[in-house]
């Protein structure tokens, strides 16, 4: 597969500060691109500056073959932009306002279809000041597309929306995506990560810690399955250790936790075990391990703080 | 182009729509212009003098009493002595006259008494005036008495002159202060909302050019300026009669030139204000001293020397004057040249500032 991005050594200083610290990176024709990591990481301003938003301190990044520094114009003719904080005017309405950015762009659009597509056809003659949060996010993915752009930046879409909306806005650039667009997002929720992204780059403290699929990402990170379950009285942790498929075991305040290399062998190991000790289990859980966990274990800090 | 077409096209449909830019750009100053024309600075107060007759008057007083009230200058009371000592002690009177009944001799022989003129010192000219025309009043009757010959000749004529008014001078004044405040602040508030909201970052993020936004912008503010002057000219002149003698092709530049200058002011401090906020404080500390020393409502030569050589130099000086000489002395291009210059080196400098507040804004991202 094609790279349509490529970025090579990124660093953007200010002053004494470092907020984004020689990243490189590639995006690859018609994927989705992740940069999770928590507020204050740098994924903004690396957005920014492959965006051409901001100047680069050092590095190099190509976009479809032009470069950001020196063609600046034909990159931003080729993307399509939802930053993190934009408004737009407020004297104009949604179809004037699709109007006007694409003139900006010296094309004409269907303004309304491109509304249709983000579900605000209801809200064609409404001011953008008078929409919600969500609609407000879909807007401004409607005027990201004006320019039919392949590559499409959203810097955390969904961030401050209430589950419903999110949900509709997930499902919104998964139709961007079968459009065969490239997607590259960022974001700090693990979910939104793990639903919307074929790949995914972890940044911390202006670094990318890590960055596989998903799946990889997941599998790779050492955290593992784990089983927990409240036991009708109490049992020796240690009696559950040496089960097969089992890594560690633990209790706290009631509940047993079996992290397990392999939860398949441990679980019928596991029942076995308690029918023999005569101890029935209740709020039995597998869980799986997240992006949540996997941040956890590559930075040693909480996502959110 | 088309960009710059389309945008300047969105961009007046959102002027238009604005409604607070649209009374600050035509109502507020036809408020001023209603409030400062109709105090009418310019029309010469009358004389209040009040008359006291302490006896019943004789034929020669009441014919002195009838002459004065016919004096357009005067505004004559009668009352009693008392009334009108009264009366000029609580400032109502500029002078009084106490009169005597047999204050005219009669039958020709000077038995007259004397008559006093009580004098209120707080008002000098109009007691002065009041005093000199009494004075003239008597001369004319004496010399009327003694059938003396006039040595003098003295005739007025009446010449139609370009009597200016107050208002006159007030429209010119009015048209540059509206442009200059519609200019400055509607730059200045909605480039800072558009820098604090993110609208400039998103249109930087399209292949737009920043230039032709700003063209944009400026294109749909000089449209209205002209618009602004025209309707207040027609409001000066159909309404209070305001006289403007000069070119009105002539104006079209001058306004023209002048909101130039004062977008680049305006698009100076959106430059340097960082919130919506710090644009009132800014503009009207720049604003607010040019009301009153650029010539709109008092002439410049009325203020202290010290104070004529800051008001000389301030660009809405020269707007107002290169107005005013057109509007109220019909002068051409090269009578107002010197003032169109130093517009155009405003112009230049403060488009100069405009470029490097936002340029000192894009060393910051």
């Amino acid at each position: 597969m094609n790279n349509i991005i490529e970025v090579k050594n990124l660093t953007k200083t200010y002053g004494d500060f470092t907020a984004v610290d020689n990243i490189s990176f590639a995006v690859r024709q018609g994927e989705t691109f992740g940069i999770l990591g928590p507020n204050g990481a740098g994924k903004t301003t690396t957005l920014e500056m492959i965006e051409g938003l901001k100047s680069m301190t050092s590095g190099e990044v190509m976009l479809d073959g032009n470069d950001v520094r020196t063609e600046a114009r034909e990159v931003k003719a080729k993307i399509g932009v939802q930053l993190q904080s934009s408004s737009f005017f407020d004297g104009l309405n949604l179809l004037e306002l699709v109007e006007t950015f694409a003139s900006l762009y010296g094309r004409k659009v269907d303004a309304m279809s491109l509304l249709e597509q983000v579900q605000l056809t209801d809200k064609a003659r409404s001011k953008a000041k008078e929409l919600s949060g969500g609609q407000k996010q879909r807007l401004s993915i409607a005027v990201a597309l004006v320019n039919d752009p392949k590559v499409i930046f959203l810097d955390e879409p969904t961030t401050g929306l209430d589950p419903q909306a999110r949900h509709n806005l997930w499902d919104l650039v998964k139709q961007i995506k079968a459009l065969g667009k490239t997607v590259v997002l960022t974001t700090h929720y693990m979910e939104e990560a793990e639903i919307l992204c074929d790949r995914i780059a972890i940044m911390d403290h202006a670094r990318i810690v890590a960055m596989d699929t998903t799946v990889n990402l997941l599998r790779q990170s050492g955290v593992a399955s784990a089983i927990a379950f409240r036991p009708s009285r109490e049992i020796d942790p240690a009696q559950l250790q040496t089960l097969p498929g089992v890594d560690k075991s633990a209790a706290s305040g009631g509940e047993y936790r079996l992290s397990c290399t392999n939860v398949t062998a441990a679980m019928p190991a596991l029942f076995q075990r308690l029918r023999e000790l005569n101890v029935e289990v209740k709020d039995l859980k597998v869980t799986e391990p997240t992006l949540e966990d996997v941040f956890l274990a590559l930075t040693g800090h909480e996502l959110r703080d | 182009m088309n960009t710059i077409l389309h945008l300047t096209y969105s961009s007046i449909k959102m002027f238009v729509r604005n409604k607070q830019a649209l009374f600050f750009t035509l109502i507020s100053p036809l408020i001023i212009m209603g409030i400062f024309g109709l105090l009418a600075f310019d029309r010469v107060p009358q004389v209040d003098l009040g008359v006291a007759v302490t006896a019943p008057p004789n034929a020669g007083t009441e014919a002195f009493l009838e002459q004065l009230k016919s004096v357009p200058a005067f505004n004559v009371q009668v009352g009693t002595e008392t009334v009108e000592r009264e009366a000029i002690k609580e400032g109502e009177r500029a002078a009084v006259l106490v009169i005597p009944g047999n204050f005219f001799p009669e039958n020709g022989k000077p038995t007259g008494e004397g008559m006093i003129i009580l004098i209120n010192s707080s008002q000098p000219q109009q007691s002065s005036t009041a005093v000199s025309i009494v004075n003239q009043i008597l001369d004319k009757t004496t010399l009327a008495a003694t059938g003396a010959p006039p040595l003098f000749n003295v005739r007025t004529e009446d010449v139609s002159s370009r009597n200016f008014k107050y208002i006159d001078f007030l429209v010119p004044g009015i048209v540059a202060l509206s442009i200059m405040q519609m200019s400055v602040f509607s730059v200045a508030f909605i480039f800072a909302d558009y820098k604090e909201k993110g609208v400039l970052k998103r249109l930087l993020a399209t292949p737009m050019k920043p230039y032709e936004f700003v063209t944009a912008n400026v294109i749909t503010r000089l449209i209205v300026s002209v618009i602004q002057a025209a309707f207040l000219i027609g409001v000066g002149v159909l309404v209070f009669k305001a006289q403007v003698i000069g070119s009105y092709f002539l104006l079209i530049p001058i306004v023209v030139l002048g909101a130039i200058m004062f977008l680049g002011m305006g698009f100076t401090i959106s430059g340097f204000a960082n919130t919506v906020e710090t644009v009132p404080a800014i503009a009207n500390l720049i604003v607010f001293p040019m009301l009153f020393l650029g010539g709109t409502f008092f002439p410049i030569d009325t203020m202290p020397t010290w104070l004529q050589h800051v008001a000389n130099y301030l660009p809405l000086t020269y707007l107002s004057t290169a107005m005013r000489e057109v509007m109220l002395n019909g002068a051409t291009f090269s009578e107002i040249q010197s003032n169109i210059w130093w517009m155009l080196a405003w112009a230049v400098a403060l488009v100069a500032a405009a470029n490097f507040s936002f340029s000192m804004e894009e060393k910051r991202q």
